[in-house]
């Protein structure tokens, strides 16, 4: 059977491996143990007595013992977790943590127990940190100001470059209209490539002003019906439905707290693209959705060209396109403004599709929007 | 009526007196470290106890940098206070900062005090040509490193909890805890308005009594810079305690309460 360990309790107290410290209510240092004067330097006869507590530590951390240390010693008889420096010979510095109690004697005298742990590693650890951050919150407040900057740049131009483009556009009408370009097939030709450039570029401003109208905010979020929304984007398709004899079906949707003209647009461009990216058979659009446990899938299904899935990611970026403006019209700023509107919403857009067959267009929408960033 | 200023900086009335005194915490804590003193006071005088905004349980939503650039903005907090609780003629008592800031209040609106008291008053921690202030601008810039290694319970994560839940009673202790914890940000301007302020060319300006009550040693506000309060203002009294630190109200609040009667008592 094992002896039975006898801890002495006075070396205990002063080879424990955390520095203690006993002072009076001015501070004085009435006791101390060799743990704590090893790691300043100093001798039992160099402090006991002779030095104040404050007078281990700089001025900053002197000014903080006697506004928050003291005060919260003498108020809650207790601190927790001080992080100071304490000052020893020779210019040594060592960063600790402290806790401390009052005690309050039979006597009725009053002192105080500190215990110091050394936490020169951790320190160094916390700096790290704490640059990393620093820096990081630098870094942030850099971007969102020239984020900011870009978003109001791309306004600003956008929203510019329309009033001379718009003068422009009745100017070729208003020389078409008064038939002032003499006859000849070079004339018409040249003509007509200026009136068609011309329209390409008002709908490249039109897509980059709505899609800078998407900037940092999401705005008012109200109660939105998918389905009455989809209903809204058809309504504002009226002529292309027609021109192209597109055919929707649209089942029941879910209702979701969203930025109503932000979701309106989404089914806009979605919309818009199925028709446009059509085989010679008319269009047939299918709406349709899934519930998951936080959020909603909505589908939405065409029947068109469709596109190799390897483009499935290239498609979202901002004015990138599968096809050649030649062969079919368009700025590649669409699914992007739908991808940066479904983003703000904390959900996600994907695509599957398939060549000669059609794509499906997906999108989630989480159910509380308290997730969504802002 | 000032349903908004009971609220921004949590104020407290107690006592069953006629004659006002209000108290002031200094820098670093709330009204919760004059506790050892007003239960003295508590039967004669009329007892204000409040946080300064950005302190305590004060409504820290009403903390605007820009105002609370100097101790300019807690000065008008004083006087706001005082009219909106219809005092004058009120005993002002400020430890630290709060003399500073008293001696703001009183040199703008003289009637609305009648004795100021200043516990450790400095109206200028940075040393300058002729001038002992005690400190250094590197030290200030030491005490901002050790303000932001130590949050003292305040945390991002718990205050929202904490401030929705006023009524349940788990909190309380945490709410009790809130003296000397303040928002990290708050804590940091704050030090920076208190101890890089210069009110020097303030103190002339006070016609109100004044009793400055010193400590030594005092590292914060030096026996130098006590004198120097005394000889500047026009009407004052000096009391030097057998006390070192910088809060004699809490370390010994007996010669404080002493030292406070004697003077409030004794001075017409």
């Amino acid at each position: 059977m094992k002896s039975k360990f006898i801890e002495h309790t006075e070396d205990l107290y002063q080879n424990a491996p955390c520095g203690y410290l006993t002072m009076l209510a001015d501070g004085e240092i009435v006791n101390i143990n060799n743990t704590l004067l090893f790691w300043l330097g100093y001798k039992r006869d160099e402090v006991l007595y002779k030095k104040r507590f404050p007078d281990l530590l700089g001025i900053g951390g002197k000014m903080y013992y006697e506004t928050h240390m003291m005060p919260l010693l003498q108020m809650q008889e207790k601190v927790k977790e001080i992080n100071m420096e304490l000052r020893g010979s020779e210019k040594r510095v060592v960063p600790v943590l402290i806790n401390g109690i009052k005690v309050q004697a039979q006597a009725g005298e009053t002192f105080y127990r500190l215990s110091i742990i050394d936490i020169t590693q951790r320190k160094q650890y916390e700096k790290e940190l704490l640059k990393a951050r620093k820096e990081a919150e630098e870094t942030n407040k850099r971007l969102r100001e020239i984020n900011e900057e870009l978003e109001h740049f791309a306004y600003t131009a956008s929203h510019d470059l329309q009033a001379p483009l718009n003068n422009i556009g009745s100017v070729i009408s208003l020389i078409e209209r008064k038939k002032l370009l003499p006859k000849g097939e070079e004339g018409d030709e040249l003509f007509s490539i200026i009136a068609s450039n011309t329209q390409r570029m008002r709908t490249m401003i039109h897509d980059l002003l709505e899609y800078s109208k998407l900037d940092g905010k999401i705005g008012e979020l109200v109660h939105i019906s998918l389905r009455e929304t989809s209903f809204l984007a058809m309504e504002m398709l009226n002529e292309e439905i027609s021109k192209n004899g597109a055919k929707f079906t649209i089942e029941e949707l879910p209702i979701i707290h969203g930025n109503k003209s932000q979701i309106t647009r989404l089914f806009l461009n979605l919309f818009s693209n199925a028709i446009k990216y059509r085989k010679a058979e008319p269009p047939q659009i299918h709406v349709s959705f899934k519930e998951e446990r936080n959020f909603f899938t909505v589908f939405v299904q065409d029947n068109g060209t469709g596109f190799e899935q390897k483009y499935d990611k290239k498609i979202f970026n901002f004015m990138e396109r599968l096809h050649s403006h030649d062969e079919i019209a368009g700025t590649g700023i669409g699914l992007s403004a739908c991808k940066r509107i479904v983003d703000k919403h904390g959900g996600s857009i994907g695509v599957s599709s398939v060549p000669g067959e059609g794509s499906t267009f997906y999108f989630t929408l989480p159910k509380n929007l308290d997730t969504a960033s802002s | 009526m000032g349903k908004n200023l009971i609220a921004r900086n949590n104020i407290n009335r107690i006592g069953s007196g006629s004659q006002t005194i209000m108290f002031a915490h200094g820098y670093g804590c709330d009204q919760h470290m004059w506790r050892y003193i007003t239960p003295a006071f508590e039967e004669a005088y009329d007892i204000i106890l409040f946080d300064h905004v950005g302190s305590g349980n004060s409504d820290e939503n009403e903390y605007r940098f820009e105002k609370y650039n100097t101790l300019k903005g807690y000065a008008d907090d004083i006087i706001e206070l005082c009219e909106n609780l219809e005092l004058t003629e009120v005993i002002f008592v400020g430890h630290s900062v709060s003399s500073m800031i008293g001696a703001l209040a009183a040199a703008k609106r003289p009637e609305l005090f009648k004795q100021l008291i200043m516990i450790g008053p400095s109206p200028c921690y940075i040393n300058d040509d002729n001038y002992y202030g005690g400190f250094s601008k590197e030290d200030i810039d030491e005490l901002i490193d050790t303000l932001e290694s130590n949050y003292l319970g305040w945390s991002s994560l718990i205050t929202p909890v904490i401030m929705g839940n006023p009524d349940k009673p788990e909190f309380t202790e945490e709410l009790n805890n809130s003296f000397c914890r303040m928002n990290p940000e708050i804590a940091k301007h704050f030090a920076k308005v208190t101890f890089l302020g210069d009110n020097r060319q303030d103190l002339s300006k006070i016609t109100t009594p004044v009793l400055i009550i010193q400590c030594h040693p005092d590292v914060i506000a030096p026996i130098k810079v006590g004198q120097f309060v005394y000889g500047s203002v026009q009407n004052g009294s000096y009391k030097l305690l057998e006390v070192s630190g910088h809060c004699p109200h809490l370390t010994a609040p007996d010669q404080t309460i002493q030292a406070l009667k004697s003077y409030i008592e004794n001075y017409n």
